[in-house]
């Protein structure tokens, strides 16, 4: 048997098959991401001089910036409404049910089903024909089928912030889960009106469960991919599809990796500012 | 003449070494759907069994796989993809005087552009098929019905366009008048179909990507007009939904035509793989993609032996006039066709 002496060594030999599964599958295809970004593509080879040929008309190309900026917008709407929604839910389950397993498995049920089919799903409720305009149509509310509800940036909101509900409520639920409540007792004591004690009791004390659930959706969601193309239509396209386009119909793997770093790039400036800002927010409230 | 003792013990040992290849050992990089035995009866009698199948769902999908190195003996592009396939080295030039049936093809289709250049042949074509307008005809006249109509403000989020830049273009091209040389457009027309797409955008409910979404659409009157295969069409028919293909001379419509190829890397012998293609080129083959399938066949002989009535519902009698007046899906050239696909990008954008 190897002893390891040092408990530094010990640590390393821990951390090790981590270290390699990450090295792997993580920083090497991240690094020939890096790599590809500086080639360029001439119609069916990859010419390997370097170049910044791409980043140069990926920032000046208006398309890749309005892409951008919607995707980051589509992921914003989905993470304030995914949050605004999960919060009382979450409040609920921690305060006010005693059967707390049973509703955070309810809360999973969504997921027991490919995500792929919860999309398809959306779009058999909000279609044309679809569940949402048949019910309005048989109420008599409507005489015509509502064509904004599918093929659109609302379309788009809708279905991520369904789909990622449950990430937002575990978070919220955790850091309401550990307020003391002799916390609460104390504010009342002293006069709080429920609405007050909330407001500057529990709401400052779930911050970090909030800027957690908030990363948690705003970054996987400004990439995605399936969902703007089921039910995005045209005016609901992000820079996922764009990217596709690149590594697909397009041909061009470069300018593809070169897309893709911009949009990691974007995500990490948005939710690093986002952080530093909430955290002054935070300290300001209490 | 009769046989002698080795003669015969010859002749055995050749037999059987023929059958040794299993019919599987073939693989067929195909779309979904086509592994039909109906299509390649003559390989499954002589071979036992059909080739092993392995499926793409899109020509870009199967081009960047099929150059990532994924191994296969026969593909199935269209001819619109040939010429790329070609200059990436990944298929090898099929040799015409192994085809049985080369000389029943169809003048027409045998002499595309994808079909045959550089001097060799690298396609068989196998089926073919119009692309066109198909519009609802008990919403919109006859009279009425025209590409233009596609960008009239009155068909406001009632079109479907596919979300390919090829087929887009190919339809600008019809629509704006350049299609004379869609496979390569001067500035002035890449600008004029460019902007036939754009003025075509305001009015699209959808840009389609797999046709199933769009039969639906236009069954259930979400869109009354959209350019799509003649399979929509005939889907429809079946449906009992009253919609048609726009044609006509000079109305526009394209014809797409779709074959397979040998891969350079194919490990199959080549007496297998032309066994393979001559089955698929049989004018049975023919006549049962015409009868289950609704499309047309690139043997000409195949439409005498086919069911007539049929052939009549489906406009087969005269196949000359599906493609006559209309715009081959040839390979466009490399430079022209990465425009395409950025400008095609920009105008679903709204730019």
């Amino acid at each position: 048997m190897i002893r390891l002496r040092s408990e530094a060594s010990r640590g390393m030999a821990l951390s090790a098959p981590a270290t390699l599964y990450v090295g792997l599958l993580v920083a090497a295809p991240l690094g020939i991401l890096v790599v590809y970004s500086f080639w360029s593509q001439t119609y069916v080879s990859i010419d390997r001089s370097f170049t910044w040929e791409n980043y140069s008309s990926a920032l000046t190309d208006p398309l890749v910036r309005h892409l951008l900026v919607r995707s980051v917008w589509i992921a914003a709407l989905v993470t304030a409404a995914t949050v605004v929604l999960a919060y009382p839910i979450a409040y609920f389950i921690a305060f006010r049910t005693r059967y707390k397993t049973l509703w955070l498995l309810l809360i999973t049920i969504p997921f027991w089903t490919s995500y792929l089919l919860r999309v398809f799903s959306w779009k058999l409720i909000l279609g044309f024909n679809g569940l949402m305009n048949s019910a309005l149509m048989a109420l008599g509310l409507i005489d015509e089928p509502l064509e904004f509800l599918l093929y659109n940036e609302f379309a788009v909101v809708l279905t991520l912030a369904h789909a990622w509900a449950p990430f937002a409520i575990m978070p919220i639920y955790v850091s309401l889960q550990k307020i003391d409540p002799s916390l609460l007792e104390a504010a009342s004591d002293l006069g709080c009106s429920k609405i007050e004690s909330f407001l500057r009791v529990t709401l400052p004390l779930t911050v970090p469960g909030i800027i957690a659930s908030c990363l948690i959706i705003f970054i996987p969601t400004v990439g995605d991919y399936v969902t703007p193309a089921l039910v995005g239509g045209s005016d609901g396209k992000m820079i996922a599809n764009l990217i596709q386009v690149q590594f697909g119909a397009a041909n061009n793997w470069p300018l593809g990796a070169t897309l893709s770093l911009l949009a990691m790039v974007s995500v990490g400036l948005v939710a690093g500012g986002f952080v530093v800002v909430s955290n002054l927010m935070a300290r300001r409230i209490r | 003449m009769t046989l002698s003792a080795p003669r015969l013990s010859a002749l055995a040992c050749l037999l059987a070494g023929a059958a040794h290849a299993e019919g599987g050992d073939l693989t067929v990089f195909d779309w979904s759907g086509y592994e039909d035995p109906g299509f390649f009866g003559t390989y499954v009698e002589k071979y036992g069994e059909a080739p092993t199948y392995s499926y793409f769902g899109s020509q870009d999908e199967a081009f960047t796989k099929l150059q990532s190195g994924f191994e296969a003996d026969l593909a199935h592009p269209c001819t619109d993809a040939t010429r790329k396939w070609a200059a990436a080295g990944i298929i090898q030039p099929i040799d015409t005087s192994r085809l049985d049936n080369w000389d029943a093809m169809l003048p027409t289709i045998k002499e595309m552009d994808g079909i045959s250049f550089d001097g060799e042949t690298w396609m068989v074509p196998f089926e073919w098929g119009n692309t066109g307008l198909i519009y609802r005809s008990d919403q919109i006249s006859e009279a009425e019905i025209s590409l233009q109509a596609l960008t009239n403000p009155k068909y406001r989020g009632k079109v479907a366009i596919p979300d390919g830049a090829a087929s887009a273009y190919a339809m600008a091209a019809l629509g704006a008048g350049v299609a004379d040389n869609y496979t390569d457009m001067s500035d002035e027309e890449f600008r004029k179909a460019s902007d036939f797409l754009r003025a075509v955008h305001p009015n699209v409910r959808f840009y389609w990507s797999d046709a199933g979404q769009l039969d639906q659409a236009l069954a259930s009157g979400e869109v009354t007009m959209g350019w799509a295969w003649n399979q929509t069409e005939l889907n429809l028919i079946w449906n009992d939904v009253p919609a048609q293909m726009m044609r006509g001379e000079g109305k526009g419509i394209a014809t797409w035509v779709c074959g397979y190829v040998h891969m350079a890397n194919a490990s199959a012998t080549d007496e297998q793989v032309y066994d393979m293609l001559n089955a698929l080129t049989q004018a049975e083959s023919g006549k049962y993609i015409i009868e289950n399938w609704g499309y047309p066949h690139s043997n000409a002989d195949s439409f005498d032996i086919s069911d007539q009535d049929m052939i009549e519902t489906y406009g087969f009698d005269d196949p000359k006039a599906l493609f006559d007046n209309s715009l081959f899906f040839d390979a466009v050239d490399p430079e022209l066709e990465a425009r395409m696909l950025q400008e095609f990008e920009r105008i679903k954008a709204g730019f």
